[in-house]
């Protein structure tokens, strides 16, 4: 194996933690599940980061972007 | 709740969002909402399910607004009317923002007006513990540092006090030496 990828391990041990709940559907009026990938600065979170996996990080920015325009969650704080 | 199943193929069911300004009063509240029920119910919408969230603080601010009430119907419609219906939303008076979403197949309806409110609650009882944790963390630093900090003087007072005497006695002892061993000297 390469250094790096014995190096960094962390993304990969990451699991998405909408997949653990068998989440679906992220809905844009459910606040609290989407609050924990949102930064100080409202932007959404990068994947390398949250662990969230493709699919639901597509779901997360359209249901952000969704509550983003009914002023449920700020563009920039 | 029950799921959201489609009866028949030209009829769909959407989610429509209406958010208005809170300071309305009473009546013009009641006319807007009457407004966007009738406007939905002409095109041949039918109520399925409907959602008042009350007021909210919004993110920023909307035409002057800083706080707003939300709407959340469930409507079973044809979705050629969709179009003429979202323009005729964009018209309405006092609508500060309105949004149709088509649910995905299998979505349940729940209403988020009384899960956000325990969710508050929740979280305000969350970040209490999570202060307190902090706080017992910090209090217990603080102990260890200052029983650290007695024990280093302790043992340093003690080593003091150890060195010392022999320090002492080694001097005595070699003066000693030096004056016995001294062969001008005489008693």
């Amino acid at each position: 194996m390469s250094k790096k990828g014995n190096r960094r391990t962390d993304p990969k041990d990451k699991k998405c933690p909408y997949c653990e709940k068998n989440i679906k559907y992220i809905d844009w009026k459910d606040y609290p599940a989407m609050k924990p990938f949102i930064d100080y600065f409202g932007n959404i979170m990068k994947r390398y980061y949250t662990g969230v996996c493709l699919k639901h990080q597509k779901m997360l920015k359209n249901s952000v972007e969704r509550a983003r325009f009914m002023g449920m969650m700020a563009y920039r704080k | 709740m029950p799921e959201l199943t489609e009866i028949s193929e030209d009829v769909r069911i959407y989610e429509f969002c209406v958010l208005y300004p809170s300071n309305l009063s009473q009546k013009e509240e009641s006319t807007l909402l009457k407004d966007v029920e009738t406007l939905i119910e002409e095109q041949g919408g039918k109520q399925v399910s409907k959602d008042m969230w009350g007021k909210r603080g919004l993110a920023y601010r909307i035409k002057g607004n800083d706080e707003g009430n939300y709407v959340v119907y469930h409507y079973e419609l044809d979705p050629s009317k969709i179009q003429e219906l979202d323009e005729s939303l964009r018209i309405t008076k006092n609508v500060l923002r309105h949004m149709i979403v088509k649910p995905p197949k299998g979505y349940e309806i729940t209403k988020f007006s009384a899960s956000y409110e325990t969710w508050l609650k929740e979280r305000e009882t969350e970040e209490d513990r999570r202060k307190k944790e902090k706080e017992a963390r910090l209090a217990k630093q603080v102990a260890d540092k200052a029983k650290r900090q007695v024990k280093k003087a302790a043992k340093v007072a003690s080593e003091e006090k150890e060195e010392k005497p022999e320090a002492d006695k080694k001097k005595i002892s070699e003066e000693l030496d030096k004056l016995i061993s001294d062969d001008d000297l005489d008693i």
